[in-house]
């Protein structure tokens, strides 16, 4: 039953959050680089910064990792609920594996526009540009994610369920709130530009606190799973 | 449902009134309202909201009223 | 989940459904909420261009879509009572009425897009038209679930075995589709009418 493993693959969450959260402010990231930026202006914020930025951003991407470890736990829970025939586990640990290469390629992108401060203007903002609607705009991977854990905690027929239903109502919710992402591509400025309302501070809210409401719910589970069946120790 | 139609009804008599009289401030206010009203009986009758229990009831009608003003004052700010 | 489906002490209150999915409503109407004050506040910094604009939309779909989904929500009502009271014909009728409203307003949503879009207005074309589509397309996403959901709870009420351990699915699952309304009933009045 392995508790130890997977605690171990749970709290990866908190490292993802911590490490990740802490690139992001290092980075100088919240919020946004606005995408109405010139090319001189977004070249100068590189140029000035770019000790912090290219901490923060190997920082953005060391902590991508733990998205499929973490992804991995909560696979091994929702395999309880489904048994041996486990579609939305697979689909869900796909999907999180995918995320993990979100967070990695927006960090190349970032580092590429860091790399070398003294390019054109426009490269550099170009492949801010690319780091930016990598990170934001692919909401698709995510949301299978949500979805898939979502429906899976709601089949949940046994007596005890895995996960409180509420989880599962909670994930189909966070799954919605991502989908506006895809809207960045036709707005530089406003609500649904990458640096807006709903595009940025809404989705980096809700996923944030994802994790670590679900690595409390998660450690719950993995706990009730321990007290059931204390036969086989960790 | 009849008391959601004369809902309707109000409104198309509001705007029609009013309208007219190109005191169009008055008749949206009118009608955030009257919207309200009509979302306030799709919860409480549409999705039996009068007979829950009270904190989810009252939840949803604080909502309303919060909403109806929080509008109502977004939109005063550009007359 | 015990004897409360059988509701014949109108003065006990009753939750419709489980608690989870009125968090979810709860959190779609919070967002909602956060979009229509946005709506209205970038409104009033440019009330003349959405004044304008709104001159543009078709008021006569926009009303025929009030009236189909305030239609469809009271349908589903009925159904839901049908299903408690042992009247799954009515059920299995109502629901089928109330998914045809609700494709009923996807077409005429066709209509009213094709429309806008062969007129040359389109979702970057000024601000007030960026929350025309975006308001109204975030709507009609829910509009799709929503009739989903509607399917299930009518395959639900087909099934011969059904009983009033599927109460509580049904009651959940009927909750979303006034949701759908409310919104409309919200977004109509500030898309189509406010002044």
């Amino acid at each position: 039953m392995n508790i130890r493993n997977q605690l171990i693959c749970a709290w990866s969450a908190v490292g993802f959050a911590s490490i990740c959260l802490a690139g992001f402010l290092f980075a100088n990231f919240i919020p946004p680089i606005s995408p109405n930026l010139s090319a001189e202006e977004v070249a100068a914020i590189y140029s000035e910064n770019v000790l912090s930025m290219r901490f923060g951003i190997l920082l953005i991407m060391s902590s991508a990792g733990f998205i499929c470890s973490f992804a991995a736990a909560l696979a091994v829970q929702m395999k309880r609920i489904e048994g041996d025939l486990a579609p939305f586990t697979y689909a869900q640990l796909g999907a999180g594996c995918i995320s993990t290469l979100v967070f990695v390629f927006a960090g190349v992108f970032w580092t590429g526009a860091a790399f070398r401060p003294d390019h054109d203007p426009e490269l550099t903002r170009m492949l801010n540009d690319l780091g930016w609607i990598t990170l934001l705009m692919t909401f698709a991977p995510f949301i299978i994610q949500n979805i898939a854990l979502g429906l899976c905690i709601l089949s949940d027929k046994q007596a005890n369920p895995v996960f409180a239903r509420w989880v599962g109502y909670y994930n189909l919710w966070v799954a919605v709130l991502f989908v506006p992402g895809g809207l960045l591509t036709f707005f530089k400025t406003g609500p649904f530009a990458w640096d807006g309302l709903f595009v940025w501070w809404v989705p980096f809210a809700v996923f944030f606190t994802w994790y670590l409401v679900m690595f409390y719910i998660l450690l719950g589970a993995i706990k009730r799973q321990a007290q059931s069946e204390p036969t086989v120790a960790a | 449902m009849g008391r959601l139609d004369s809902g309707d009804g109000i409104v198309v008599a509001v705007w029609t009134w009013i309208g007219f009289r190109e005191k169009f401030h008055y008749a949206t206010a009118a009608i955030l309202i009257i919207t309200f009203v009509k979302i306030r009986f799709v919860f409480l009758d549409f999705m039996e909201l009068r007979t829950a229990p009270w904190p989810l009831r009252m939840a949803f009608e604080v909502w309303a009223i919060a909403a109806c003003v929080t509008l109502l004052g977004l939109y005063s700010l550009g007359v | 989940m015990s004897s409360t489906y059988e509701v014949t002490d109108s003065a006990k209150p009753h939750l419709p459904g489980e608690s989870g999915v009125w968090m979810f409503i709860i959190g779609d109407v919070l967002i909602f909420s956060l979009l229509f004050s946005v709506f209205v506040y970038d409104r009033s910094q440019e009330v003349a261009l959405f004044i304008e604009q709104q001159q543009l939309l078709n008021q006569t779909f926009g009303l025929v879509n009030t009236l189909l989904l305030l239609t469809s929500s009271w349908l589903v009502a009925l159904a839901v009572h049908g299903a408690r009271t042992g009247h799954l014909s009515q059920a299995r009728g109502c629901f089928v009425l109330a998914i045809l409203g609700g494709i009923g307003f996807v077409v005429i949503k066709y209509f009213e897009w094709s429309e806008k879009l062969t007129a040359d207005l389109t979702i970057e074309t000024n601000n007030f038209f960026m929350y025309y589509y975006l308001m109204t397309g975030i709507h009609l996403m829910h509009m799709f679930i929503g009739i989903g959901v509607l399917v299930f709870l009518w395959q639900c009420v087909r099934d011969a075995e059904f009983n009033t351990q599927g109460m509580g699915v049904l009651e959940s699952g009927a909750c979303f589709w006034p949701l759908v309304d409310i919104v409309w009933i919200a977004l109509f009045a500030l898309l189509y009418l406010m002044r």
